[in-house]
Protein backbone atom coordinates (compact mmCIF):
# COMPACT_ATOMS: atom_id res chain seq x y z
CA UNK A 1 0.00 0.00 0.00
CA UNK A 2 1.41 3.07 -1.03
CA UNK A 3 1.61 6.07 1.90
CA UNK A 4 -0.40 8.45 -0.07
CA UNK A 5 -3.41 5.29 0.15
CA UNK A 6 -2.85 5.03 3.89
CA UNK A 7 -3.25 8.81 4.07
CA UNK A 8 -6.89 9.41 1.99
CA UNK A 9 -8.08 5.82 3.83
CA UNK A 10 -7.04 6.94 6.62
CA UNK A 11 -10.22 6.79 9.37
CA UNK A 12 -11.87 10.68 10.17
CA UNK A 13 -12.69 10.83 13.70
CA UNK A 14 -16.47 11.20 13.69
CA UNK A 15 -18.79 9.96 11.44
CA UNK A 16 -20.82 13.46 11.82
CA UNK A 17 -18.24 15.41 11.16
CA UNK A 18 -19.96 15.61 7.55
CA UNK A 19 -21.34 19.00 6.82
CA UNK A 20 -25.14 17.94 6.68
CA UNK A 21 -27.62 20.73 5.32
CA UNK A 22 -30.57 20.63 7.22
CA UNK A 23 -32.59 18.97 4.83
CA UNK A 24 -30.83 15.80 4.99
CA UNK A 25 -31.05 15.16 8.56
CA UNK A 26 -32.17 11.90 7.44
CA UNK A 27 -29.31 11.06 5.69
CA UNK A 28 -28.05 7.42 5.72
CA UNK A 29 -25.08 5.74 6.47
CA UNK A 30 -23.75 2.81 4.84
CA UNK A 31 -22.28 0.31 8.22
CA UNK A 32 -20.18 -2.65 8.08
CA UNK A 33 -21.00 -4.58 11.24
CA UNK A 34 -18.82 -7.59 12.36
CA UNK A 35 -20.93 -10.71 13.01
CA UNK A 36 -19.95 -11.39 16.55
CA UNK A 37 -21.68 -7.88 17.69
CA UNK A 38 -24.21 -8.86 15.57
CA UNK A 39 -24.40 -12.30 17.85
CA UNK A 40 -27.37 -11.57 20.36
CA UNK A 41 -27.86 -13.50 23.35
CA UNK A 42 -30.51 -10.89 24.44
CA UNK A 43 -32.50 -9.01 21.40
CA UNK A 44 -33.07 -6.45 24.27
CA UNK A 45 -30.07 -5.39 24.11
CA UNK A 46 -28.85 -2.44 21.49
CA UNK A 47 -25.74 -1.52 20.17
CA UNK A 48 -24.33 1.59 20.92
CA UNK A 49 -21.88 4.03 19.41
CA UNK A 50 -20.33 6.06 21.93
CA UNK A 51 -16.97 8.24 22.36
CA UNK A 52 -14.00 7.59 24.46
CA UNK A 53 -11.19 9.18 24.37
CA UNK A 54 -8.39 8.47 21.78
CA UNK A 55 -4.76 8.67 22.42
CA UNK A 56 -3.10 9.18 18.87
CA UNK A 57 -5.95 11.56 17.83
CA UNK A 58 -6.03 13.10 21.01
CA UNK A 59 -9.66 14.08 21.00
CA UNK A 60 -12.54 11.62 21.20
CA UNK A 61 -13.40 8.86 18.68
CA UNK A 62 -16.38 6.86 17.95
CA UNK A 63 -16.34 3.37 19.21
CA UNK A 64 -19.23 0.75 18.79
CA UNK A 65 -20.41 -1.32 22.16
CA UNK A 66 -22.39 -4.18 23.01
CA UNK A 67 -24.17 -5.16 25.79
CA UNK A 68 -21.77 -3.66 28.03
CA UNK A 69 -18.82 -5.89 27.39
CA UNK A 70 -17.90 -5.89 23.84
CA UNK A 71 -16.71 -2.79 22.26
CA UNK A 72 -14.99 -2.03 18.73
CA UNK A 73 -13.33 0.27 16.98
CA UNK A 74 -15.58 2.24 14.21
CA UNK A 75 -13.19 3.16 10.92
CA UNK A 76 -14.56 5.00 8.43
CA UNK A 77 -13.43 4.79 5.02
CA UNK A 78 -14.15 7.67 2.87
CA UNK A 79 -13.24 8.82 -0.83
CA UNK A 80 -13.56 11.88 -2.15
CA UNK A 81 -15.77 11.40 -5.14
CA UNK A 82 -18.30 8.61 -4.00
CA UNK A 83 -22.08 8.43 -3.53
CA UNK A 84 -24.39 4.85 -2.67
CA UNK A 85 -27.19 4.07 -4.69
CA UNK A 86 -29.72 2.49 -2.44
CA UNK A 87 -31.96 0.83 -3.80
CA UNK A 88 -34.14 3.32 -5.69
CA UNK A 89 -32.50 6.13 -3.36
CA UNK A 90 -29.44 8.38 -3.48
CA UNK A 91 -27.51 8.48 -0.51
CA UNK A 92 -24.82 11.56 -0.85
CA UNK A 93 -22.91 10.14 2.07
CA UNK A 94 -20.27 7.96 0.27
CA UNK A 95 -18.78 6.52 3.28
CA UNK A 96 -18.25 2.88 4.71
CA UNK A 97 -18.61 2.76 7.99
CA UNK A 98 -16.50 -0.69 9.52
CA UNK A 99 -16.50 -1.89 12.97
CA UNK A 100 -13.01 -3.48 13.67
CA UNK A 101 -11.72 -5.47 16.06
CA UNK A 102 -10.31 -3.75 19.40
CA UNK A 103 -8.35 -4.04 22.21
CA UNK A 104 -9.89 -1.26 24.85
CA UNK A 105 -6.11 -1.39 26.65
CA UNK A 106 -4.96 0.44 24.12
CA UNK A 107 -6.84 3.35 25.00
CA UNK A 108 -6.72 2.24 28.53
CA UNK A 109 -2.71 2.86 28.30
CA UNK A 110 -3.21 7.02 27.95
CA UNK A 111 -4.93 6.29 31.32
CA UNK A 112 -2.69 4.17 33.05
CA UNK A 113 0.05 6.39 31.96
CA UNK A 114 -1.11 9.07 33.40
CA UNK A 115 -2.49 8.25 36.89
CA UNK A 116 -1.05 4.83 37.21
CA UNK A 117 2.76 5.79 36.89
CA UNK A 118 3.41 6.60 40.20
CA UNK A 119 0.99 4.44 42.30
CA UNK A 120 -0.74 1.53 41.83
CA UNK A 121 -4.77 2.34 41.42
CA UNK A 122 -7.49 0.53 41.24
CA UNK A 123 -9.60 1.08 37.55
CA UNK A 124 -12.99 2.69 39.18
CA UNK A 125 -11.12 5.05 40.81
CA UNK A 126 -9.36 6.17 37.95
CA UNK A 127 -11.44 9.44 36.25
CA UNK A 128 -13.95 9.11 38.82
CA UNK A 129 -13.60 13.10 39.35
CA UNK A 130 -13.49 13.92 36.03
CA UNK A 131 -17.06 15.19 34.88
CA UNK A 132 -16.52 12.89 31.49
CA UNK A 133 -17.95 9.13 33.05
CA UNK A 134 -16.40 7.86 29.69
CA UNK A 135 -13.14 6.89 31.18
CA UNK A 136 -14.26 5.32 33.91
CA UNK A 137 -17.17 3.54 31.84
CA UNK A 138 -14.31 2.29 29.90
CA UNK A 139 -11.73 1.06 32.27
CA UNK A 140 -14.80 -0.79 34.32
CA UNK A 141 -16.09 -2.45 30.84
CA UNK A 142 -14.63 -2.98 28.28
CA UNK A 143 -10.55 -3.49 29.54
CA UNK A 144 -9.63 -7.02 30.33
CA UNK A 145 -7.99 -8.75 33.32
CA UNK A 146 -5.19 -10.20 31.09
CA UNK A 147 -4.80 -7.81 28.51
CA UNK A 148 -3.90 -5.10 31.42
CA UNK A 149 -1.18 -7.26 32.98
CA UNK A 150 0.69 -6.99 30.11
CA UNK A 151 1.06 -3.26 30.29
CA UNK A 152 0.99 -3.05 34.54
CA UNK A 153 2.20 -4.41 37.36
CA UNK A 154 -0.90 -5.92 39.41
CA UNK A 155 -1.38 -6.22 43.05
CA UNK A 156 -4.67 -7.89 44.54
CA UNK A 157 -5.55 -7.19 47.38
CA UNK A 158 -9.02 -8.77 49.31
CA UNK A 159 -11.54 -7.91 46.29
CA UNK A 160 -9.74 -5.08 44.90
CA UNK A 161 -7.01 -5.41 41.98
CA UNK A 162 -4.30 -2.42 41.70
CA UNK A 163 -2.73 -1.64 38.54
CA UNK A 164 0.75 0.26 38.35
CA UNK A 165 1.23 1.39 34.52
CA UNK A 166 4.86 -0.59 33.90
CA UNK A 167 6.97 0.89 30.92
CA UNK A 168 8.77 -2.19 29.91
CA UNK A 169 6.30 -4.63 30.03
CA UNK A 170 4.17 -2.01 27.86
CA UNK A 171 6.64 -1.48 25.04
CA UNK A 172 7.37 -5.36 24.89
CA UNK A 173 3.75 -5.86 24.56
CA UNK A 174 3.11 -2.93 22.19
CA UNK A 175 6.45 -4.30 19.73
CA UNK A 176 4.35 -7.78 19.74
CA UNK A 177 1.36 -6.01 18.65
CA UNK A 178 3.80 -4.75 15.84
CA UNK A 179 5.01 -7.44 14.76
CA UNK A 180 1.89 -9.51 14.45
CA UNK A 181 1.21 -6.57 11.97
CA UNK A 182 4.05 -7.32 9.88
CA UNK A 183 3.02 -10.57 9.68
CA UNK A 184 -0.39 -9.71 8.26
CA UNK A 185 1.34 -6.93 6.15
CA UNK A 186 3.43 -9.12 4.51
CA UNK A 187 0.90 -11.62 4.29
CA UNK A 188 -1.34 -9.36 2.26
CA UNK A 189 1.90 -8.27 0.13
CA UNK A 190 1.49 -4.70 0.95
CA UNK A 191 3.85 -2.85 -0.09
CA UNK A 192 5.27 -0.36 2.61
CA UNK A 193 8.32 0.95 0.79
CA UNK A 194 8.62 4.68 0.09
CA UNK A 195 6.74 6.49 -2.63
CA UNK A 196 4.41 5.03 -4.67
CA UNK A 197 4.02 1.97 -7.14
CA UNK A 198 2.22 1.26 -10.17
CA UNK A 199 0.45 -2.20 -8.40
CA UNK A 200 1.46 -3.64 -11.88
CA UNK A 201 5.17 -3.93 -10.34
CA UNK A 202 4.37 -3.74 -7.13
CA UNK A 203 4.33 -7.81 -6.69
CA UNK A 204 7.61 -8.81 -8.83
CA UNK A 205 9.66 -5.98 -6.72
CA UNK A 206 7.98 -7.92 -3.61
CA UNK A 207 9.66 -11.38 -4.72
CA UNK A 208 12.97 -9.72 -5.62
CA UNK A 209 13.64 -7.57 -2.83
CA UNK A 210 13.19 -9.44 0.59
CA UNK A 211 16.12 -7.84 2.27
CA UNK A 212 16.78 -6.13 6.04
CA UNK A 213 15.83 -2.76 4.03
CA UNK A 214 12.47 -3.90 3.28
CA UNK A 215 11.90 -5.39 6.54
CA UNK A 216 12.62 -2.20 8.16
CA UNK A 217 9.62 -0.96 6.09
CA UNK A 218 7.33 -3.16 7.27
CA UNK A 219 8.02 -2.49 10.41
CA UNK A 220 8.14 1.45 10.08
CA UNK A 221 4.82 1.37 8.83
CA UNK A 222 3.35 -1.21 11.28
CA UNK A 223 5.01 0.89 14.28
CA UNK A 224 3.19 3.61 12.44
CA UNK A 225 0.10 1.54 12.59
CA UNK A 226 0.33 1.05 16.16
CA UNK A 227 1.33 4.78 17.22
CA UNK A 228 -1.57 5.79 15.94
CA UNK A 229 -3.45 4.43 18.76
CA UNK A 230 -1.09 5.92 21.39
CA UNK A 231 0.03 8.88 22.90
CA UNK A 232 3.09 10.47 20.89
CA UNK A 233 5.81 10.28 23.36
CA UNK A 234 4.99 6.53 23.89
CA UNK A 235 5.15 6.67 20.05
CA UNK A 236 8.35 7.57 19.99
CA UNK A 237 9.48 4.99 22.87
CA UNK A 238 8.46 1.94 20.69
CA UNK A 239 10.16 3.37 17.58
CA UNK A 240 13.00 3.25 19.23
CA UNK A 241 12.83 0.23 21.41
CA UNK A 242 12.27 -1.70 17.95
CA UNK A 243 15.21 0.49 16.99
CA UNK A 244 13.46 1.99 13.71
CA UNK A 245 15.34 4.80 12.19
CA UNK A 246 13.18 7.98 11.26
CA UNK A 247 11.87 7.81 7.35
CA UNK A 248 14.76 10.45 6.88
CA UNK A 249 17.67 9.13 8.34
CA UNK A 250 16.69 5.72 6.50
CA UNK A 251 16.65 8.11 2.78
CA UNK A 252 19.81 9.61 3.76
CA UNK A 253 21.41 6.18 4.63
CA UNK A 254 20.08 4.63 1.43
CA UNK A 255 22.06 7.46 -0.49
CA UNK A 256 24.62 6.80 1.19
CA UNK A 257 25.24 3.31 0.62
CA UNK A 258 24.14 4.20 -2.81
CA UNK A 259 26.73 6.64 -3.00
CA UNK A 260 29.41 4.11 -1.26
CA UNK A 261 29.97 2.08 -4.08
CA UNK A 262 31.34 4.75 -6.28
CA UNK A 263 33.41 6.05 -3.48
CA UNK A 264 35.07 2.64 -2.54
CA UNK A 265 36.47 2.28 -6.08
CA UNK A 266 38.10 5.24 -5.28
CA UNK A 267 38.76 4.19 -1.76
CA UNK A 268 40.60 1.36 -3.52
CA UNK A 269 42.20 3.60 -5.31
CA UNK A 270 43.52 5.48 -2.09
CA UNK A 271 44.56 2.28 -0.21
CA UNK A 272 46.49 1.01 -3.20
CA UNK A 273 47.87 4.77 -2.82
CA UNK A 274 48.49 4.21 0.48
CA UNK A 275 50.30 1.00 0.61
CA UNK A 276 52.70 2.60 -2.13
CA UNK A 277 53.54 5.51 0.25
CA UNK A 278 53.70 2.96 3.38
CA UNK A 279 56.28 1.38 0.64
CA UNK A 280 58.11 4.82 0.37
CA UNK A 281 57.98 4.88 4.07
CA UNK A 282 59.49 1.70 4.43
CA UNK A 283 61.74 2.73 2.00
CA UNK A 284 62.58 6.16 3.99
CA UNK A 285 62.59 4.48 7.37
CA UNK A 286 64.82 1.69 5.93
CA UNK A 287 67.32 4.55 4.72
CA UNK A 288 67.03 6.54 8.06
CA UNK A 289 67.86 2.96 9.95
CA UNK A 290 70.85 2.67 7.37
CA UNK A 291 72.10 6.02 8.49
CA UNK A 292 72.78 6.85 4.64
CA UNK A 293 70.52 9.99 4.76
CA UNK A 294 71.39 12.93 7.49
CA UNK A 295 69.18 12.51 10.31
CA UNK A 296 67.11 15.73 9.62
CA UNK A 297 66.56 14.88 6.41
CA UNK A 298 65.46 11.60 7.15
CA UNK A 299 62.42 13.68 9.49
CA UNK A 300 61.92 15.87 6.77
CA UNK A 301 60.58 13.09 4.86
CA UNK A 302 59.06 11.35 7.32
CA UNK A 303 56.69 14.56 8.67
CA UNK A 304 56.34 16.22 5.20
CA UNK A 305 52.91 15.00 4.33
CA UNK A 306 52.85 13.26 1.09
CA UNK A 307 51.73 15.41 -1.78
CA UNK A 308 48.06 14.35 -2.62
CA UNK A 309 47.95 13.37 -6.29
CA UNK A 310 45.41 15.47 -8.26
CA UNK A 311 42.39 14.31 -7.74
CA UNK A 312 41.32 12.78 -10.95
CA UNK A 313 38.26 15.00 -12.85
CA UNK A 314 35.29 12.89 -12.12
CA UNK A 315 33.65 11.23 -15.11
CA UNK A 316 29.97 12.68 -15.72
CA UNK A 317 27.89 10.33 -16.24
CA UNK A 318 25.16 10.40 -19.04
CA UNK A 319 22.43 11.50 -16.40
CA UNK A 320 24.47 14.72 -15.64
CA UNK A 321 26.03 15.35 -19.28
CA UNK A 322 22.36 15.55 -20.28
CA UNK A 323 21.48 17.96 -17.57
CA UNK A 324 24.43 20.22 -18.21
CA UNK A 325 23.59 20.42 -22.11
CA UNK A 326 20.22 21.43 -20.76
CA UNK A 327 21.54 23.64 -18.25
CA UNK A 328 23.79 25.32 -21.32
CA UNK A 329 23.27 29.04 -21.57
CA UNK A 330 21.06 29.40 -18.56
CA UNK A 331 21.53 31.51 -15.50
CA UNK A 332 23.04 30.00 -12.69
CA UNK A 333 20.82 29.77 -10.03
CA UNK A 334 22.79 31.76 -7.68
CA UNK A 335 22.45 35.15 -9.85
CA UNK A 336 18.74 34.83 -8.84
CA UNK A 337 19.12 35.62 -5.08
CA UNK A 338 22.00 38.26 -5.93
CA UNK A 339 21.28 42.17 -4.71
CA UNK A 340 20.74 44.29 -7.25
CA UNK B 1 -22.90 11.46 23.84
CA UNK B 2 -23.72 8.02 22.53
CA UNK B 3 -26.03 6.70 19.76
CA UNK B 4 -28.01 4.09 20.08
CA UNK B 5 -28.82 1.60 17.12
CA UNK B 6 -32.30 1.00 17.55
CA UNK B 7 -32.96 -2.44 16.33
CA UNK B 8 -33.37 -5.85 17.14
CA UNK B 9 -30.72 -7.93 15.82
CA UNK B 10 -32.68 -10.90 15.63
CA UNK B 11 -34.66 -9.49 12.66
CA UNK B 12 -32.03 -8.87 10.78
CA UNK B 13 -32.49 -11.61 8.93
CA UNK B 14 -35.99 -11.01 8.29
CA UNK B 15 -35.13 -8.54 6.15
CA UNK B 16 -34.87 -8.42 2.55
CA UNK B 17 -31.46 -7.63 1.13
CA UNK B 18 -31.18 -4.34 -0.21
CA UNK B 19 -29.19 -3.15 -3.61
CA UNK B 20 -26.87 -0.88 -3.34
CA UNK B 21 -24.62 0.82 -6.21
CA UNK B 22 -21.12 2.26 -5.03
CA UNK B 23 -20.85 5.03 -7.59
CA UNK B 24 -17.42 6.61 -8.19
CA UNK B 25 -19.50 10.16 -7.80
CA UNK B 26 -19.92 12.73 -5.77
CA UNK B 27 -23.85 13.45 -5.34
CA UNK B 28 -25.28 17.07 -4.26
CA UNK B 29 -28.66 15.66 -2.73
CA UNK B 30 -30.03 12.74 -1.02
CA UNK B 31 -33.46 10.53 -1.52
CA UNK B 32 -35.54 9.03 -4.05
CA UNK B 33 -34.12 9.37 -7.55
CA UNK B 34 -35.42 7.73 -10.55
CA UNK B 35 -35.90 4.09 -11.46
CA UNK B 36 -33.10 2.82 -11.02
CA UNK B 37 -33.62 -1.12 -12.31
CA UNK B 38 -35.19 0.88 -15.41
CA UNK B 39 -32.79 3.44 -16.28
CA UNK B 40 -29.20 1.82 -14.68
CA UNK B 41 -29.58 -1.37 -14.38
CA UNK B 42 -31.35 -2.11 -17.18
CA UNK B 43 -27.84 -1.18 -19.20
CA UNK B 44 -25.69 -2.98 -16.75
CA UNK B 45 -23.27 -5.26 -19.19
CA UNK B 46 -20.52 -8.22 -18.97
CA UNK B 47 -17.64 -7.01 -20.22
CA UNK B 48 -15.26 -10.06 -20.51
CA UNK B 49 -12.55 -8.30 -22.40
CA UNK B 50 -11.59 -6.19 -19.20
CA UNK B 51 -11.59 -9.29 -17.11
CA UNK B 52 -13.75 -11.77 -15.42
CA UNK B 53 -16.91 -10.37 -13.72
CA UNK B 54 -16.16 -7.04 -15.18
CA UNK B 55 -19.20 -4.87 -15.58
CA UNK B 56 -19.85 -2.27 -17.56
CA UNK B 57 -22.70 0.52 -17.66
CA UNK B 58 -22.58 4.69 -17.71
CA UNK B 59 -23.75 7.37 -15.56
CA UNK B 60 -24.90 10.57 -17.47
CA UNK B 61 -22.36 9.17 -20.34
CA UNK B 62 -19.81 8.66 -18.28
CA UNK B 63 -18.48 4.99 -18.65
CA UNK B 64 -18.47 2.76 -15.39
CA UNK B 65 -16.81 -0.17 -15.12
CA UNK B 66 -17.97 -2.07 -12.24
CA UNK B 67 -17.57 -5.91 -10.13
CA UNK B 68 -19.97 -7.35 -7.90
CA UNK B 69 -18.82 -7.46 -4.13
CA UNK B 70 -19.44 -8.95 -1.14
CA UNK B 71 -19.80 -7.59 2.22
CA UNK B 72 -15.95 -8.63 4.07
CA UNK B 73 -16.21 -11.74 5.23
CA UNK B 74 -17.25 -11.92 9.00
CA UNK B 75 -18.96 -8.67 8.38
CA UNK B 76 -22.68 -7.93 7.76
CA UNK B 77 -23.57 -4.53 5.39
CA UNK B 78 -26.57 -2.20 7.35
CA UNK B 79 -28.02 0.88 6.00
CA UNK B 80 -28.70 3.19 9.02
CA UNK B 81 -30.65 6.14 9.31
CA UNK B 82 -31.06 8.66 11.92
CA UNK B 83 -34.09 10.04 12.57
CA UNK B 84 -33.59 13.26 14.11
CA UNK B 85 -30.33 14.30 15.12
CA UNK B 86 -31.08 17.52 17.03
CA UNK B 87 -32.82 15.27 19.73
CA UNK B 88 -30.51 14.23 23.11
CA UNK B 89 -30.90 11.03 22.93
CA UNK B 90 -29.51 10.38 19.34
CA UNK B 91 -30.97 7.56 17.51
CA UNK B 92 -30.14 5.52 14.79
CA UNK B 93 -32.87 3.23 12.91
CA UNK B 94 -32.31 -0.03 10.89
CA UNK B 95 -33.17 0.89 6.79
CA UNK B 96 -31.38 -2.45 5.56
CA UNK B 97 -28.79 -4.98 5.24
CA UNK B 98 -27.19 -6.08 2.43
CA UNK B 99 -24.30 -8.90 1.73
CA UNK B 100 -23.52 -7.80 -1.76
CA UNK B 101 -22.96 -4.58 -3.59
CA UNK B 102 -21.56 -3.50 -7.12
CA UNK B 103 -18.52 -1.46 -7.08
CA UNK B 104 -18.19 0.66 -9.66
CA UNK B 105 -15.30 3.02 -11.06
CA UNK B 106 -15.04 5.59 -13.93
CA UNK B 107 -13.26 4.27 -16.39
CA UNK B 108 -10.83 1.75 -14.65
CA UNK B 109 -10.83 -1.40 -14.26
CA UNK B 110 -12.20 -2.45 -10.12
CA UNK B 111 -8.58 -3.86 -9.25
CA UNK B 112 -6.56 -4.53 -5.99
CA UNK B 113 -5.09 -0.98 -6.24
CA UNK B 114 -8.29 0.86 -5.79
CA UNK B 115 -8.46 2.46 -2.09
CA UNK B 116 -11.44 0.35 -1.50
CA UNK B 117 -9.77 -2.29 -1.67
CA UNK B 118 -6.48 -1.38 0.56
CA UNK B 119 -8.87 0.00 3.33
CA UNK B 120 -10.10 -3.72 3.44
CA UNK B 121 -6.64 -4.55 4.13
CA UNK B 122 -7.06 -2.33 7.52
CA UNK B 123 -9.86 -4.86 8.67
CA UNK B 124 -7.02 -7.81 9.02
CA UNK B 125 -4.70 -5.19 10.80
CA UNK B 126 -7.15 -3.93 12.81
CA UNK B 127 -7.65 -7.70 13.69
CA UNK B 128 -3.53 -8.17 14.40
CA UNK B 129 -3.32 -5.43 16.22
CA UNK B 130 -6.49 -6.24 18.66
CA UNK B 131 -4.98 -10.22 18.89
CA UNK B 132 -4.12 -10.94 22.39
CA UNK B 133 -0.42 -11.34 23.30
CA UNK B 134 -0.10 -14.36 26.08
CA UNK B 135 1.59 -13.99 29.05
CA UNK B 136 4.85 -16.41 27.69
CA UNK B 137 5.07 -14.20 24.40
CA UNK B 138 5.17 -11.22 26.61
CA UNK B 139 8.19 -12.78 29.12
CA UNK B 140 9.54 -14.32 26.60
CA UNK B 141 10.00 -10.83 24.62
CA UNK B 142 11.65 -8.94 27.49
CA UNK B 143 13.98 -11.98 28.27
CA UNK B 144 15.36 -10.97 24.15
CA UNK B 145 14.83 -7.58 25.03
CA UNK B 146 17.05 -7.45 28.45
CA UNK B 147 19.98 -10.10 26.52
CA UNK B 148 19.97 -7.34 23.78
CA UNK B 149 20.44 -4.66 26.60
CA UNK B 150 23.44 -6.70 28.14
CA UNK B 151 25.11 -7.44 24.91
CA UNK B 152 24.97 -3.58 23.90
CA UNK B 153 26.19 -2.66 27.57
Amino acid sequence: MSKKATRSTKPKPDPDAVPQKPTVSAAKKVFYIADNLLQAEDGEQRMRLERFYHPGKGQLAWFITHQDRHIMEVLEYAEPRRSWLLNNEVCSNGRTYMTTPFDATLLALHHLRKHCSQRAMSLDSIGVDESDTSVNRLLTKFTNATSLKCVSDVKVSGDLTFYKYNAERTLAWLALKTRGIVAVLKAKQVHCGLGAKSENYVRSEKLVTETDVNEMDYMRMACDYVGRYLDADLHEELTRYLHIPSEIQALVEEKSTAQKRKSQQGQQGANSKKIKLANGEDAASKLRNSSLLDSDDAKESVTSPPTPAPLKERTMTAKEKALAKGAKGSKSIASFFKAK
Amino acid sequence: MSITLDFDIQQLDNKRPMQLHYLPAKIVGDGECTDVDKHFNNYTRDTPEFGKGILSNALRGYPLLGKRESVPKGYKGLVLQETDENQADRQLRLTGTFQDFTYWNYDKVPSKGDGYQQALVMLEVAEALAAPISEDALENEMKLQQQAKKENA
